[in-house]
Order: C-alpha cells, then sequence, then structure tokens
C-alpha cells in the first residue's frame, strides 16, 4: 500500500492517523468488499421505490462501507470532508421538492413516468429518486462525519468520576 | 413585486460564490440586485391616484398563508427608499472595503438584509410580515458581526439580535391576535371593526408597540443601535437611513390605520418618541466618535419619526413621511461622508480631526448640506419637515412643543459639533495626509446631499414624493403643503429659539460636556442589559452544573423516571380503552424470547464488550420482529442501523472505561428496580393504549395511492418521499445537524484549522494611502 494518506477526514491538516489496523487479511478482502457493498448500496438505491430499499438504508450501508476502509488503511476512500456532503444532500432534496412548488403543484409532490429503452426495455422514472439521492447525501455526510470525528478522539480524554 | 423582493435573494447566492472570484467588484454584481426595486419607481410615480397593485403567491393556503405583496403609495416609496440607498451603499462598499475582506460573505448578508426589508415593507399578509421582520433580525445580526474577531462586534451583534428577537416574539404574538381579532391574515383586507371590539385589541396593540420600538430602538431599547456601528460603515448607512431601525417606523405608519383611533396608542408613541427624541440627541452630543454620534443621532431622529406617526392623524403622517424622506437623504449621506473621512485619516474621533475642509472639500460641501439638513436650517429639506413637526406637536400642546425644541436644540448643537472636524486649523493623526476620495466614496455622498438640497429647494419634488403615500396612509384630505416659508407663523418662532437655543449650546459646548459628565447615570439601558444577561449566564451555569454533570447512572434515573411519570399520566388521562390483542402469532415468540433474554443478558453482563453483544441482540432481535410482521424495508433498516452503532461504538469503545461495580447499596438497588419496571410497565401500557386494533386500518389508502400518486411500489419508500417528504426533509436536516454538533464536540478545545486572519484592524478598512 503505497498510496498517499489522504487528508483527514474532518479537513485540518493534521498528520494522518495511523491505521487503525495493519492487518493484511483485512486489507485485502475489504477491497473486494468494499466494492461489493457500495455496489448493493447503490442498488438498494435505485430499486428503493419498488421494492425494500432507499436512500436512508442505501447511505447507512455506504457508510459501513467506508468505515470499512478507513479501518483497513487507515484513510478515507472519500476525498472530502464528508461534513460537506450534509448541505449538498439537503440541498438536493429541498430543490427537488422546490421544483414541483414553482410550477405550481404542492411541494414535494413527486412526479413520474416510463421510458423504455432497447437496452434496458421499458424502467420507470420518479423524481422520488433526485429526493431519495439527497437523502442518501445527507445520511451518508452526516454518519460518516460523526464515525470520523470519533476516531479522532484523543484516548487521554476520560470521563470525570470514572475510572 | 414579488421579483424586487426574491432577487436580491437570487443575487446573494451568487454574490456569495462570486465574493471570492469577483473580489470587491462583487458590489456592482450586488447593485443590480436592487434593480428590480428600482423598477418598482415609475409605479411610483403614478400613485396617488393609481390602484395599488396586489401579487400573491400561494404558499400554504389551508392556513391563509400567502405571499402576499401589495404595492400601494407607502410600500413602494419605502421599497424605492430602501433600493436607491441599497445600491449606493453597495457602489460605496466597492471602493470603500479593503482587499482581504469576504466579499462574498459581506454581500451576500447585505442583499439578504436587503431583500427581507423590501420583503417586510411590500408584503401584505400578516405572517410574512413576521417573516420578513426576524429576518432582518437575523441578517442584521450577522452583518454587524460581520468583522466577528473583534469582541465589540460580536456583543453589538449579540446585542441587536436579543433585542430585536424580543421584539419579534412580541410581533408574533400580536399579528396572532390581530389575524384572530381581524379574522384575516391579510393587511389589506383586515376587519378592523370586528379587531377593535375584540378583546385581543389592547394585547396587540401593546405588543405591536413592543415589537415597533424595540427595532426602532425607542427608549429603552435604544441600547443595541449605537453598538450596531460595529458593523462596516455602508452597511452602517443602509441600517440607519432606510432600513432596519425604520422598520418600526413602518410597523407603527401601516399599523397606525388599525390601532390609531385607540388613545392608548398615541398615549404611549408619542411621549415615548419625543423623549427618545431628547435623549438620543443628548446622548449624541457627548459622543466623540462621529460614526457614534450619528448612530445616537439616528436613535433621536428615530423618536421624531415615531412620535409624528403615533400622533395618527392626517397631519403627523404628513410630516412624518416627508421626514421619512429627509432623513434617509441626509443620515445616509453623513453615514458616507464618515466613512470617507474614516478612510482617509484612519479615525473617527473628532478631538484628533480638524480643518479637513481644505483637503477634502468635496466631501466638505456635502457634509455640510446633510448637516444642515439634520440641523434643520433653510433652505434644506429637513428645516421643512422640521416646521411640520412643529405645527404637528403645537396642536398637541405648549408642552409638546417645549420638549420638541429642546430636542431639535440639541440637534442643531450636535449637527454643528459633526461639522468641527472640517473647520478651524488642520489636524489629523500622525501619518494620514487626508486627500479627496475617489469618486466611488464621495459620489453617493454628494448626490444624497444634493437630494436633501433638492427637497428645500424645491420642496414640490419632496412634496410629490410624500403626496404618493397619501391613500396608503389616510392623509390625502390634509391640506399642508410643504414650502419654505410659510409666513410668520408659531413654528416659526419655534424654530428661531431652537436655533437661539443651538446657538447658545455650541457656545457653551465646554460647559455642556462637564455638565454632561456629571449627569451621567448610573443605571442605564446598558448596565441593565448586561446585568440581565449576565445573570442568565450564572443561572444557566448553575443548572447546567447541577444537572448535566451529574453521573450516569443518576442521569438515567432521572430520565427514567420522567419516562415512566409522563407515560403513566398519559395512560391515566387517555381513554383507558385496551384493546384485546387478538391472536398472537406464535412465530413471534421465540424472537420475543430472544428480545427478553438480550435485555436481561445486559443487567447480567460484566464487561462493556460482552454487554454490546447482548444489546445488539435486541437490535436484531427487533429487526427479526419487523421481518416475521412482514415489514423487510424496515427490518433491513434496523439491520443496518444496528451494524453502524456497533461500528460507532467500537470507535468510542476504545476510550471508555471498563464497566466497574457500581457501589450500590441494597436500598438503591430496589430503587433502581422500581424506577425501571415502573419505566417498562409504563411505556408498555402506553403503547397499548395508542393501539388500536379494531380501527379501520389505514393502510389500504397508502397502498392504493402509493402506486396511483406515487409511482412506486414500496409503500415505505413512497410514504418516506412523497406522501410526508416534508418530515424526512425535517430529518435529514436534523441528523445533519446531530453530525456537526457531534463533530464541534469532539473537535471542543483542540486547535482549529490555521485560516486566512481576517481583518482586524477596526472600522479602518483600506487605508490606502498613496
Amino acid at each position: 500500500m503505497t498510496r498517499p494518506p489522504a487528508p483527514s477526514s474532518s479537513g485540518h491538516e493534521a498528520p494522518a492517523p495511523a491505521p487503525l489496523t495493519n492487518d493484511p487479511i483485512l486489507r485485502s478482502t475489504s477491497r473486494a468488499v468494499f466494492a461489493l457493498v457500495l455496489l448493493f448500496a447503490f442498488l438498494l438505491l435505485w430499486r428503493g421505490h419498488n421494492a425494500p430499499g432507499g436512500g436512508f438504508i442505501a447511505g447507512l450501508m455506504t457508510t459501513c462501507a467506508l468505515v470499512l476502509h478507513r479501518i483497513a488503511y487507515g484513510f478515507s476512500a472519500l476525498r472530502l470532508d464528508p461534513a460537506r456532503l450534509i448541505p449538498w444532500g439537503l440541498a438536493l432534496a429541498f430543490g427537488t421538492g422546490l421544483v414541483p412548488y414553482l410550477l405550481g403543484k404542492p411541494f414535494l409532490k413527486s412526479d413520474y413516468g416510463y421510458i423504455t429503452t432497447a437496452v434496458t426495455g421499458e424502467f420507470e422514472w420518479a423524481t422520488a429518486l433526485l429526493f431519495d439521492l439527497g437523502v442518501f447525501l445527507a445520511v451518508v455526510g452526516a454518519s460518516l462525519t460523526i464515525a470520523y470525528a470519533l476516531t479522532e478522539v484523543a484516548p487521554q480524554e476520560t470521563v470525570e468520576g470514572d475510572e | 413585486m414579488t421579483l424586487a423582493v426574491f432577487f436580491p435573494f437570487l443575487i446573494a447566492a451568487l454574490a456569495a460564490w462570486l465574493g471570492p472570484r469577483l473580489g470587491r467588484r462583487t458590489g456592482y454584481v450586488a447593485a443590480a440586485a436592487f434593480l428590480p426595486a428600482l423598477l418598482l419607481i415609475p409605479e411610483l410615480l403614478r400613485m396617488p391616484g393609481a390602484v395599488p397593485a396586489l401579487e400573491v403567491t400561494r404558499w400554504v393556503p389551508t392556513l391563509d398563508l400567502n405571499l402576499a405583496f401589495r404595492g400601494d403609495g407607502f410600500s413602494l416609496l419605502f421599497a424605492a427608499l430602501i433600493g436607491v440607498i441599497g445600491t449606493l451603499a453597495s457602489l460605496y462598499s466597492v471602493a470603500y472595503l479593503s482587499e482581504r475582506e469576504r466579499f462574498g460573505r459581506f454581500y451576500s448578508y447585505l442583499l439578504c438584509f436587503g431583500g427581507s426589508m423590501l420583503g417586510l415593507v411590500l408584503t401584505d399578509n400578516l405572517v410574512a410580515l413576521f417573516g420578513f421582520w426576524e429576518m432582518t433580525s437575523v441578517t442584521s445580526f450577522l452583518l454587524i458581526g460581520l468583522w466577528h474577531t473583534r469582541s465589540a462586534a460580536r456583543d453589538g451583534a449579540v446585542k441587536a439580535f436579543l433585542v430585536s428577537a424580543l421584539g419579534g416574539l412580541a410581533l408574533l404574538a400580536a399579528v396572532a391576535l390581530i389575524a384572530l381579532g381581524g379574522g384575516s391574515t391579510s393587511l389589506s383586507g383586515l376587519d378592523v371593526g370586528a379587531l377593535r371590539e375584540s378583546a385581543y385589541f389592547t394585547p396587540a396593540l401593546l405588543l405591536t408597540l413592543l415589537a415597533a420600538f424595540t427595532k426602532s430602538a425607542q427608549l429603552p431599547f435604544h441600547l443595541w443601535l449605537p453598538t450596531a456601528m460595529e458593523a462596516p460603515t455602508p452597511v452602517s448607512a443602509f441600517l440607519h437611513s432606510a432600513t432596519m431601525v425604520k422598520a418600526g417606523v413602518v410597523l407603527v405608519a401601516k399599523f397606525g390605520l388599525i390601532f390609531g383611533g385607540a388613545a392608548l396608542w398615541s398615549g404611549i408613541i408619542v411621549p415615548v418618541g419625543l423623549a427618545t427624541l431628547v435623549w438620543g440627541a443628548w446622548l449624541a452630543l457627548r459622543q466623540t466618535d462621529l460614526k457614534a454620534l450619528l448612530a445616537y443621532s439616528t436613535v433621536s431622529q428615530l423618536g421624531l419619526l415615531m412620535s409624528l406617526y403615533g400622533l395618527a392623524d392626517a397631519e403627523g403622517r404628513f410630516a412624518a413621511t416627508a421626514h421619512l424622506l429627509n432623513h434617509a437623504a441626509f443620515k445616509a449621506a453623513l453615514f458616507f461622508v464618515v466613512g470617507i473621512i474614516d478612510h482617509e485619516t484612519g479615525t473617527r474621533e473628532i478631538p484628533l480631526l480638524g480643518g479637513l475642509r481644505r483637503a477634502l472639500p468635496v466631501t466638505f460641501a456635502a457634509a455640510l448640506l446633510a448637516a444642515m439638513s439634520m440641523a434643520g436650517l433653510p433652505p434644506l429639506g429637513g428645516f421643512i419637515s422640521k416646521e411640520l413637526f412643529y405645527e404637528a406637536m403645537l396642536h398637541q400642546g405648549p408642552l409638546f412643543l417645549a420638549v420638541a425644541v429642546a430636542g431639535s436644540a440639541l440637534t442643531f448643537a450636535y449637527s454643528f459639533r459633526l461639522l468641527r472636524v472640517f473647520l478651524g486649523t488642520p489636524r489629523a493623526p500622525a501619518g494620514a495626509e487626508p486627500h479627496e476620495a475617489p469618486p466611488g466614496l464621495t459620489l453617493p455622498a454628494a448626490g444624497l446631499a444634493l437630494t436633501a438640497l433638492v427637497f428645500g429647494v424645491l420642496p414640490g419634488t419632496a412634496e410629490a414624493l410624500t403626496r404618493t403615500a397619501q391613500s396608503a396612509l389616510n392623509f390625502g384630505d390634509y391640506d399642508g403643503y410643504l414650502s419654505l416659508w410659510h409666513g410668520v407663523t408659531p413654528a416659526l418662532l419655534a424654530t428661531l429659539l431652537t436655533w437661539a437655543l443651538g446657538a447658545v449650546l455650541v457656545w457653551q459646548a465646554r460647559g455642556m460636556r462637564a455638565l454632561g459628565r456629571r449627569l451621567t447615570p448610573r443605571v442605564n439601558a446598558n448596565t441593565v442589559y448586561y446585568g440581565l444577561t449576565q445573570t442568565v449566564n450564572v443561572f444557566s451555569s448553575w443548572l447546567i452544573a447541577r444537572t448535566q454533570g451529574l453521573p450516569l447512572p443518576d442521569q438515567l434515573r432521572i430520565m427514567l423516571a420522567a419516562a415512566a411519570l409522563m407515560a403513566g399520566y398519559a395512560v391515566w388521562r387517555a381513554p383507558q380503552v385496551f384493546y384485546p390483542i387478538g391472536t398472537l402469532p406464535l412465530g413471534v415468540l421465540p424472537v420475543a424470547a430472544l428480545l427478553i433474554a438480550g435485555a436481561v443478558g445486559v443487567l447480567l453482563s460484566r464487561g462493556r464488550l460482552t454487554a454490546v453483544i447482548v444489546t445488539g441482540l435486541t437490535g436484531f432481535g427487533s429487526a427479526a420482529a419487523f421481518l416475521a410482521f412482514r415489514a423487510p424495508d424496515l427490518a433491513l433498516t434496523q439491520l443496518l442501523v444496528e451494524a453502524v452503532t456497533v461500528i460507532l461504538f467500537l470507535l468510542a469503545f476504545r476510550y471508555l472505561p471498563g464497566v466497574r461495580d457500581l457501589p450500590r447499596t441494597r436500598g438503591r438497588y430496589v430503587f433502581d428496580v422500581a424506577i425501571a419496571g415502573l419505566a417498562g410497565v409504563g411505556i408498555t401500557l402506553l403503547v397499548l393504549s395508542s393501539v388500536r386494533f379494531l380501527a379501520p386500518p389505514i393502510s389500504p389508502y397508502y397502498l392504493e395511492y402509493s402506486y396511483k400518486g406515487g409511482g412506486g411500489k414500496n409503500v415505505v419508500n413512497v410514504l418516506l418521499v412523497d406522501f410526508r417528504g416534508f418530515d424526512t426533509l425535517g430529518e435529514i436536516t436534523v441528523v445533519g445537524m446531530v453530525a456537526l454538533a457531534v463533530l464541534s464536540l469532539v473537535r471542543l478545545g483542540k486547535p482549529g484549522r490555521p485560516r486566512r486572519t481576517p481583518d482586524d484592524t477596526a472600522d479602518l478598512p483600506a487605508r490606502r494611502r498613496p
């Protein structure tokens, strides 16, 4: 592993945190698992409208994948501060809601339709997917922010009154 | 009009993005944001005759909540004023601000502020009025605290916000009462007669007054305005002349049509306004900082406007509207002038300055015109409106007139004091070589000063502008007119007396200062304010120390006891109907056993890791229960939440101390078991009493419409993104906020990321001396 350590999650240029574990087995498995979990997370996001899934679950799953990656390699696979995803997610969700309102329909009214292409056959599109994407981004941003922040807690901090 | 209100917000977003890229030139873009507001001027000029336009955008029709904008004469007049001064302030900032300023932030705050102010004056909906009112509070907080590295700026911002937010709450209550009593949330559609009859009338009146007084810095709420001068000077010019502080005046003017009939209304406003006029002018006279002088002068002038609008008769409204125009012109001009002096000499202290007229001739001319208008000298606009003011006060009685004269004499004296920096021998701080400022700075000031002159020399212009508001403010039948010479009237005699008194004050300036020092009251609005905030701080620290510092077991005891109490109370109060649960599906029993085993296991575990694992049992057990009840979506969510919780816990686990045996006596033990048991029983009863197994289920509706309306087969998801999308939006906002809170807690006490040090020199931007 000679990849340069990315700037730490929270953005300030502290020395790159040491990997939480140096386990080679974890590293090699996590590479495959990371891709698989991400793929599954996107599948969940995509099919959420018609089958169990959705932005929230997909976001949590993506977080799991990213945390696994961070634990195995010691740096974040995400090349930006996850806290930045939160406003973007909120903006996307709010924006999807605003469009129907500006068109004279109720706020957040979703629209859907069907497209038939040669490759995929008939498939459904829905503006709800964009909203879900906003939820996804916000959830990934929030949970990753918490997770990364916790990895940076200095061990000497203890709770008063405890031993 | 809708565009005029929302265009600044749009450009504000653009300016935030352009700021770091264009630098100070963003100001040109910002000036363009007020273009739609300026385009209302032709509409305004047609005004006394034309029918007010009404633009309604429906927002929540069921709550009678619309974005309604009504362009009557007064609203349009004010909108045009905001547009003109806003444009000038934006242009002035281009030349004024230093290169190192954060332009994106500055201009977007400024534009959001301008937009909220435009919304405030143009809106016809009471709820929207409140919304815009609060937005001006928030944006002015941001503007005043722009240089937030300085403690004075932070203090000023917090003070301004606390005071005007207090008024905002009062306004919210007043708006609610007015809407209830008047039967409508539309300002023009109110049933004023019904409101007068209703019991809400007097409370609504008092609350409205509180709101107006806090916003317009009337006694004793004037404390925030002088500290608000911590904002950059262009902002102060905007804030003090056309916007923020005038919001209260707008409120009194508009709501005067509703409340004006009540004796209480003018009975409170006029004395308070006059007292503010005199006290503000007195304080202004004592300042050595030019900007502070102007700030107190604004307080004083607002008192004048308040007392005139508070009369709630045609004469008062006419005079007030005329003075509103004059005040906007000369006050903005003077702020711009002070900005120039500050920019050229690096100081605003009157004792350090003198004889600037040679170095800054154009600025001097502008300052002279504006200050003369402020002092009420002919042939300037201020003279005419002051005559009207005397005229109106004369009709109230000699006492009112005497106070008015006293206030105006003080005004005369401080106007002269302001001009003193231009007179006498040239004097400036070492190193400063004042010379005429670039046209970007002088032109706005000179333009406004000329306007003040035009209002005086050609009173017809000011008259025409004032008359545009006549149908909106109900002074169409007032036959007064603006003129420099009304003949020898009592008002003129009062003016002569004012000048004489003013001259004495100027002549005896040294004596007055000595008197001022002796008259300083020990308790003033500021000491009260700091006393209050200090008390709140001490109390909250005490409360936190007493409740949040407890060991975790004690906090848990409090929370569980509260849960037991509340759940028990709810069950006791609610109709205690427990429906039969029906047959229990046998398949759920093992899951239930698993859940209970997990809960008991946690209690018995001696190590933290064991406890975590056993807690996981309950989580995964719940997921299994969801599956058993055929809710795969929930089960999936529960599983993933469990997984993420485990990850987060493991991350925190490294730093947690080991579980130790709590030193528990037998009595404590019994007590804890009792609390836990009660909480459990209470919650279970609550759940059981709220479940209606026999009521018709609502799921068929969703099952049908989720596909028809939302186009999705997964009902849960359609529910989340469509039917209750607004909830979801709120929830992800909460999630984001929680994340940020955790982040800041974890970062607490750690050195922040090194950043560009912001401009930490006081209000002395861009000392660009060649």
